[in-house]
């Protein structure tokens, strides 16, 4: 291709790009570095100082800043997207399997399955309320709003699968089978080893999707407050910067689940590759 | 593959079949039950009678009524079409020069995964600080007013950034173009480099290459961007609340409304309403390409 102008050109917008993207977060996280308990989420920084991130853990002197009500708050989300993440990925995986032999009224079950992504969380959030009222059920974040999001990441985990068996070389389980190994046993010691990258992409999809849930959780949570909730409550009052270190830490947090996703996954790939060169040899 | 139907039940094909309901099953159950059965609820609740502070099964089309006959809600209708059409316009032209360049002119797979979570990475942040996040950036004295009086280009802050429509706009575009990108740079990262080579061969210039080659194969991305940027937009009501201080009102700001203050019919009449519009925009978008043959 014409590399000599396109090519440039295109580079330097693609890294405008990323700064408009990294923009917000990098304001965010000068701002969580403001002078507290007076200093405002706006700029100038006053002084730069830990005060918000000591705010957040309770170490500064009360002052009239009412401390963030997150701690059980994320102990309820983390709790939520650990359930979310083992259902959905286990109705993933079997949903995923059941499609790689025809059966009638597959095209159906797929736009059902997808539609759960599809669907505005704000709507199957009123749509619950409005069935629990109607039974008489309370709604809690462990029940209403956890059934929501497995119909929110199932999807993605099922997604993630599909293309995972598209992939896929059936000859090994059928080697398997003609070896008279049961299929139950073929799934567990052939095809899931293969599979499992796959299932780890399908996990942490469904676990950061959940955790950062908040449109279906929002009308089908009822009294107790997951971490988003605790967050959208602060929309009402007057911000300050604890909200802002409080995204800086959870964001390192994030990341700490990456790198653990990533070592998983590293080391999965490095079997399936040893898996593969061993039956070269053989 | 033989399909044959006098085998009997014990063929394997017949027998295969059968696992793989039982394989369905569960998500099929669960879809049903947490997903149907809530929308249908919310078309019949739709029809339920509303008073000042109760709600009675009784059917009546009055709450519909009401909706179409009310400039309030006819208003946050044309808001929600209007924001979500500037928005999938605005994610389009950012992000499909962004997703060109990643796709196609970076062959280099570990940086092209590289630039690809680099685009990721800021939504690692909770959406609502996220969105938070806007705030400092666009307000009066925020880091784009800074910016723009530093370098002398306005010589007084634009108040218009923040508390607008503008600032909606602007802020649900960075939120969700990372959307649009991430499929074009998929399609565009599978084109075969030679059908390319071959048009350049026959002495054909880039912008043909791009008009008659690129852009025709990207369109299964535009489409799956388009039906996840479509999708959020429309189902929106944080951004819009934070950004615009309550004055930029979509259908789901008015959802969120009437629930807080025990409306059910009414906000279900919003939600269906809310509902047909997503069905047709995606109903629309997947007739232009097959999602499943895509994977």
């Amino acid at each position: 291709m014409q590399s000599t102008v396109i090519k440039p050109v295109l580079a330097i917008y693609t890294g405008l790009f990323l700064l408009f993207l990294y923009g917000p977060f990098a304001v965010l996280t000068i701002l969580s570095f403001q002078a507290g308990p007076e200093g405002g989420p706006q700029f100038p920084i006053i002084e730069w100082s830990t005060y918000w991130y000591r705010h957040l853990v309770g170490l500064t002197p009360p002052s009239r800043v009412a401390p963030l009500p997150i701690y059980e708050g994320l102990l309820r989300s983390l709790t939520l997207a650990f359930m979310t993440m083992v259902v959905s990925t286990v109705l993933g995986v079997a949903s995923a399997q059941a499609f790689r032999s025809r059966f009638k009224g597959s095209g159906l079950v797929f736009y059902l399955i997808v539609l759960g992504m599809m669907v505005p969380g704000v709507l199957v959030g009123l749509g619950m309320a409005l069935v629990a009222n109607f039974l008489g059920i309370d709604r809690h974040w462990w029940s209403t709003a956890f059934v929501l999001h497995v119909v929110y990441t199932l999807p993605f985990a099922f997604l993630v699968m599909l293309a995972i068996f598209n992939r896929f070389d059936a000859s090994v389980e059928e080697a398997a089978w003609s070896l008279g190994v049961s299929p139950a046993r073929t799934f567990r010691k052939v095809t899931f080893p293969l599979i499992f990258p796959g299932v780890l992409s399908a996990m942490l999809f469904a676990f950061t999707l959940s955790y950062d849930e908040f449109s279906r959780t929002l009308f089908a949570s009822g009294r107790d407050l997951t971490l988003p909730l605790a967050i959208y409550g602060t929309f009402s009052i007057e911000i300050h910067p604890n909200v802002f270190a409080f995204g800086v830490l959870t964001t390192l947090f994030s990341f700490a689940l990456l790198a653990v996703y990533a070592v998983l996954m590293g080391l999965s790939v490095r079997r399936a590759r040893r898996f593969a060169i061993q039956e070269d040899v053989a | 593959m033989s399909e044959a139907t006098n085998e009997g039940p014990a063929s394997p094909a017949a027998n295969r079949q059968r696992i793989a309901y039982w394989l369905i099953a569960p998500a099929v159950v669960w879809m049903v039950l947490f997903l149907v059965l809530p929308i249908a609820m919310m078309v019949y609740v739709s029809f339920w009678t509303q008073t000042t502070f109760t709600i009675e099964p009784t059917l009546t089309v009055k709450s519909w009524v009401t909706f179409f006959t009310s400039e309030t809600y006819l208003a946050a209708l044309w808001t929600t079409v209007r924001i979500w059409l500037t928005v999938l316009a605005a994610t389009l032209l950012i992000g499909y020069p962004a997703a060109l360049f990643v796709g196609l002119f970076v062959r280099n797979r570990t940086l092209q995964t590289a630039l690809l979570v680099l685009c990721v990475i800021p939504f690692w942040t909770s959406f609502l600080i996220r969105v938070l996040a806007w705030r400092p950036m666009l307000g009066k004295e925020g880091a784009i007013n800074i910016v723009l009086q530093g370098l002398g280009i306005t010589s007084q802050p634009i108040e218009a950034l923040l508390f607008s429509e503008l600032s909606v706009v602007i802020g649900m575009t960075q939120i969700y173009c990372v959307f649009m990108v991430g499929p074009i740079a998929f399609t565009l990262a599978r084109i075969d480099l030679n059908v390319i080579e071959a048009a350049r061969d026959l002495g054909a210039g880039f912008l043909r290459i791009f008009r008659t080659i690129i852009l025709p194969l990207s369109m299964p991305g535009v489409v799956v961007g388009s039906i996840f940027v479509s999708v959020m937009v429309l189902g929106e009501f944080a951004t819009s609340a934070a950004l615009s201080g309550r004055k930029v009102n979509m259908l789901g700001n008015i959802i969120v409304t009437q629930v807080g203050s025990l409306k059910w019919a009414f906000a279900a009449v919003v939600g269906v309403v809310l509902t047909v519009i997503m069905g047709i925009v995606v109903a629309g978008l997947l007739r232009i390409v097959n999602l499943r043959k895509e994977l």
